[in-house]
Parts: structure tokens; C-alpha cells; sequence
């Protein structure tokens, strides 16, 4: 999947906005969102909150766990323990990326809170990295991958499983089958990595 | 805006079984994006949702139409332009998917449907996609037969004996709804471990294992 596709995803979590202005409700197909009076907070999409805040009609406030101190505890957890933190926020990357990149002035020490998270999201990364090689390794055909979030699961795509297709065809291929599919191949079409070639037992091609 | 009431009950028709009572546009949305993240990952076609899609269009037709008498000074015609577009997006790249899986697999695609048909079972392919299929699936015959002209050995019939499927043993990421037990890790070895996966956790697991799950609604693919 596309990075902006991710962000499509992260896009319509909740968040908090003070407006600068009056405005009856607003009728979205997602649910309605208001009424808005001028600095009285109030929630919307992540989505309508950019859109507000690059015409200048709002104020954002960061999310609870946008700010140094959670963010440091964060990382000195992620580097106390050898499995994976849970993380504030499903979509975490995509909310600091939208949030820094459009609101730095509405964040209180941003540039700080910007180093935090690409530290914690570095460290994740590397331990993602030697997990899979373990995985790999093992060639074990299942892994729980419960505090991940949907970016970071997406950053070992489609390598990780197409890896394991290979694996585990290689294991099938190990115990002669029954020949009623010898003569059926099927091929990859397109770059979904999702499908791959099925090696047939008898070379015909 | 007023929910296309309508509409929302053909859904609850049309799922009976499923035990639809009321649903708001907001969980039509939750349901589009599910079914456009599956069809996303999952390797083979996924049955149609053609209920929900039909929703989200009437949806966006309506909310156009509303944009439309909207005054152009009016800065919130913007959020509703955007989210329309956020929707329409949504949908092509379903519909948009699902077209490129039927390119890849249209023989496997159509014979399995015939299968389903016999079986009296309903058909994953919606109408419209299903004549796509079958046209697609006629050209693709026209085209060979023309081109083995030129290759004296080799039948018409040379290529769609070779049928492309889509591999379901591939793997998926995936999170439960619901908590499942003794869950085979590889379907097809009779003594493969099993495993129990608790609601809300995610795994990365065979495709083939949870098939069935994805199609009825208990695991989403992420």
C-alpha cells in the first residue's frame, strides 16, 4: 500500500481544534461535526483540522501525547524492552507528519518532539529489522504482530511476505505431492506481490 | 443531508442473515474502508459489496448536489468538497482493483463462478463486472487465436490451458475482530500447529488459513 494511502487511513482519527470562528453545524457524510463558536474547542477529522488550519480558521491542539516529556518516557520504554511498545496512537507517524508539517506553531517544542518521534520510530525500525530476520530464519509461518502500527507493518511490505511465499512453497515442494495439479501452472501477473510463480512439478515451459 | 433511507434498507434486505438493524452513513463509510482494504490485500477476488458501494455513490450524488447550492463564499464547501473526493477516491481504487484482478486471473475468475452458479451459491463478481469478465475473457480468445497464426506448433488453445491463479497461500497481515481459536497456521497439512488469536490482535499468517474468515467479516486485512 502507498504511503498516502496510510495517511488516507490515518487521516480521519480525531483530534482538537479551537476555531476562529461561527459556524452552524457542518454535515458531513462521516457525521456531523460542530456547532463552532470562536475559541471554544472543538473535534473534527484530522482531515477537516489541516484543511481549517491552512485557510488560518483554527488553532490545533496536539494530541495528548504530542508533547517532550510523554514522548521521552515513550522512547526510554521502547529502549528498555526488547519487544515492541504500544504506541499512543494507531497512526502516529501520519498524525506528527500532518500535524508538524502544517501546524509547528500550534506544538509546543516541535522541532524536539520531531527528533523524538523519528528516534522511536528509528529504534522500531531496527528491531523490526532483526525480527524478521528471525522470523525469516526460522521460517516459522505465523508471527503476532500486535503492537505494530499500520505504517511500520507496511514498511515490510511486500518483502517480508513475499518472503515467506517463497518459503513456504519451498517447504510444499520438499513433500512430493500427488501429481492433479502438475500440469497447472500459474504465473505472476502485475507487480502484486501477493501472487508469485507456482512452480509445477513437470518442466514443460 | 438527509441519509438515503431507501437505500439503507435494500442493504438491510439484502443481508438478512446478517442481522443489519439500522446503519448510518458513518458505518456504511467504516464498512466501505474495511472492504477496500481487503480487497486490497487479499489475493484472490473477494465476493462483491456492491450494496455498500451502491450507498456510498447515492451518498455522494446527493452531497454533490448540495455542494452545488452551496455560495462559493461560504469556506465550508470545501471540507464537503474534500470529503466527497476523499470518497470517490476510496471507491474507484476498490472498483479499480478489483478490475485488475479479474484482468490478471479472468479464466480462473469465470470458472470459479461457474462453479458457485452450480453449486447455487451467489456470485462474487457483480453484474457489471461479470460481463467485464466475460468480454475480457472473449478478446483475450480472439487475440490468441489471431497470434498463433503465426506459430504453426502451438494450438489456440496452447494458452488457456495454462491458467493463471492467484496464489492463496500468500501471506497476509492480518487483525481480528473477534477471538478465534484453533486456528491452523498451514491449511493444508492435516497435523500443522494451531493457534489461538485473541480479538483485536494482529498477525501475519497464510492467507488460506483465514479465508473463510475474511469473506464472512471476522478478521480484516491490514
Amino acid at each position: 500500500m502507498d504511503p498516502d494511502e496510510l495517511e488516507f487511513l490515518g487521516e480521519k482519527s480525531k483530534i482538537m481544534i479551537i476555531p476562529t470562528f461561527n459556524k452552524e453545524n457542518i454535515h458531513l457524510i462521516s457525521g456531523d461535526l460542530g456547532p463552532f463558536r470562536a475559541s471554544l474547542p472543538s473535534q473534527v477529522p484530522l482531515w477537516v483540522a489541516t484543511l481549517l488550519k491552512k485557510q488560518k480558521r483554527c488553532k490545533i491542539i496536539p494530541p495528548d501525547w504530542m508533547n517532550v516529556e510523554y514522548l521521552e518516557a515513550l522512547k526510554e520504554q521502547e529502549k528498555q524492552t526488547s519487544g515492541f511498545t504500544r504506541m499512543p496512537s494507531d497512526h502516529y507517524m501520519v498524525e506528527a507528519k500532518l500535524l508538524l508539517d502544517c501546524a509547528p506553531d500550534d506544538i509546543p517544542n516541535a522541532d524536539e518532539v520531531k527528533v523524538i518521534i523519528k528516534d522511536i520510530w528509528d529504534m522500531r525500525m531496527s528491531k523490526i529489522r532483526s525480527s524478521v530476520t528471525k522470523l525469516v530464519k526460522n521460517s516459522d509461518f505465523y508471527a503476532a504482530v500486535d503492537n505494530l502500527t499500520i505504517m511500520e507493518i507496511n514498511s515490510v511490505r511486500p518483502i517480508l511476505p513475499h518472503a515467506l511465499d517463497n518459503l513456504f512453497r519451498m517447504k510444499h515442494i520438499e513433500q512430493p505431492k500427488p501429481s492433479q495439479n502438475s500440469n497447472v501452472s500459474s504465473f505472476l501477473m502485475s507487480k502484486r506481490a501477493s501472487t508469485s510463480f507456482q512452480l509445477s512439478n513437470n518442466e514443460d515451459y | 443531508m438527509d441519509l438515503d433511507d431507501t437505500n439503507l434498507e435494500d442493504l438491510n434486505d439484502s443481508n438478512d442473515s446478517e442481522d443489519y438493524v439500522h446503519i448510518t452513513p458513518a458505518e456504511v463509510l467504516e464498512l466501505m474502508e474495511e472492504t477496500w482494504v481487503n480487497e486490497k490485500f487479499a489475493p484472490e477476488i473477494l465476493p462483491n459489496k456492491t450494496e455498500v458501494v451502491d450507498i456510498i455513490l447515492e451518498q455522494i450524488k446527493s452531497m454533490e448536489v448540495n455542494i452545488k447550492n452551496l455560495s462559493n463564499d461560504d469556506f465550508t464547501k470545501n471540507i464537503y468538497q474534500l470529503e466527497v473526493d476523499k470518497l470517490r477516491f476510496m471507491v474507484t481504487s476498490y472498483l479499480r482493483t478489483r478490475l485488475e484482478k479479474i484482468e490478471s486471473y479472468v479464466v480462473h475468475i469465470l470458472k470459479e463462478e461457474e462453479k458457485r452458479v452450480e453449486k447455487g451459491e451467489s456470485k462474487y463478481l457483480s453484474e457489471q463486472e461479470y460481463k467485464f469478465a466475460q468480454d475480457y475473457s472473449r478478446s483475450m480468445d480472439r487475440y490468441f487465436n489471431k497470434i498463433m497464426n503465426f506459430c504453426p506448433n502451438l494450438t489456440s488453445d496452447t494458452w488457456s490451458s495454462k491458467v493463471i491463479e492467484p496464489n492463496n497461500n500468500s501471506f497476509v497481515f492480518m487483525k481480528s475482530k473477534k477471538t478465534i481459536e484453533g486456528l491452523p497456521i498451514d491449511i493444508t497439512n492435516a497435523d500443522s500447529d494451531l493457534v489461538d488469536i485473541k480479538s483485536g490482535s494482529r498477525v501475519i499468517i497464510c492467507y488460506s488459513s483465514i479465508e473463510e474468515l475474511v469473506k464472512n467479516g471476522d478478521v480484516n486485512l491490514i
